[in-house]
């Protein structure tokens, strides 16, 4: 597995582990947490990020206005964005692809989803 | 023309029928106050109560995460240790040492794929976490209409002043849709829509 750096970013503590866990079994594992846009922006600044895999709805900064924030970014216009949420309504994952999201999966997600959707975003 | 007096007596009948009219009007409303006072004191407590449900869930599943966390740990270094009898048993021949390392090899990858799954099956502490959240917005939004109900009841304010809806509840995050089961788009929709880039 190549180095890779992920930001898993989640308002949920209990999210956030299962994803580390979910990473560390398929091989990732350098994970950096955040526990909303606002501090998954601070991380940004301290680490170079190669993945982020973003929920949508937390406090202080959702994850919507997280993508949109970084696709304005010139350092960041590029950096893959996986969202991982319980939104499945059609129009709610139509905006996350027009915010610049690269791919997305809904709660509750199966591992072998989660590594095939990393690997699909990596290669594209 | 009627008479006066008769006409003046008939305007007491109607005025005195409209004073009881008014004070059981009265006598009604003052009925429902003490309803609304104990249904305004409730939900507090029913917010709070969804509150201590969602914190005592996070604080069970992260238990259970701490032993699935340790159990995988201890499944992986019987693994190790089963892969070195395994290469020991090769060296001195011992294929009955051979197949027994095999097959616990299998049963430690079987136990370790189940305590991941229950893992992986604790995501529903998160969205029960939400639809909690959702249902206390609500009885807030509630609790807030039956003050402004309350003091208009009192008086204190003008039923047209008030504001019916101030945003109670919205400091609460959630996906008012969340769900273990009911997607509105499947995965594969998903994908589709990702592969083509359709909006």
């Amino acid at each position: 597995m190549p180095d890779l750096k992920i930001l898993a970013v989640d308002d949920s503590p209990t999210m956030r582990r299962i994803i580390v866990n979910t990473l560390k079994r398929a091989g990732y594992t350098d994970v950096v947490e955040a526990s909303d846009g606002k501090d998954a922006l601070a991380k940004l600044k301290v680490d170079k990020i190669n993945l982020i895999i973003t929920d949508w709805n937390m406090p202080e900064m959702d994850g919507l206005t997280l993508v949109s924030t970084l696709r304005a970014m010139d350092e960041y216009k590029d950096l893959p964005v996986l969202m991982v949420t319980t939104r499945s309504v059609k129009e709610d994952i139509v905006q996350a692809l027009k915010a610049g999201v690269n791919n997305y999966i809904v709660k509750p997600f199966t591992p072998d989803t989660l590594k095939e959707k990393i690997e699909n975003v990596l290669a594209g | 023309m009627s008479d006066p007096q008769e006409f003046s007596g008939q305007i007491e009948e109607v005025i005195r029928g409209l004073a009881e009219s008014i004070n059981t009007m009265a006598e009604r409303i003052k009925g429902l106050q003490n309803p609304l006072s104990e249904s305004q004191e409730k939900v507090p407590r029913a917010t709070k109560q969804l509150d201590k449900i969602a914190e005592q869930t996070e604080a069970v599943t992260h238990h259970m995460l701490d032993t699935i966390e340790q159990l995988t740990q201890r499944e992986q270094d019987i693994r190790n240790g089963l892969r070195q009898i395994k290469t020991m048993a090769a060296d001195g021949n011992c294929e009955k040492v051979q197949t027994m390392a095999d097959a616990l090899i299998e049963k430690t990858d079987r136990s370790s794929n189940d305590a991941f799954s229950i893992m992986n099956a604790l995501q529903f502490q998160d969205i029960t976490c939400q639809q909690m959240n959702h249902a206390a917005a609500m009885l807030e939004d509630i609790e807030t209409k039956l003050l402004q109900i309350i003091s208009v009841m009192h008086g204190e304010v003008e039923a047209d002043a008030i504001d019916w809806n101030p945003g109670a509840g919205k400091d609460r995050v959630f996906d008012p849709h969340a769900d273990m089961v009911g997607r509105k788009t499947p995965q594969e929709d998903i994908d589709s829509l990702f592969e083509g880039k359709e909006a």
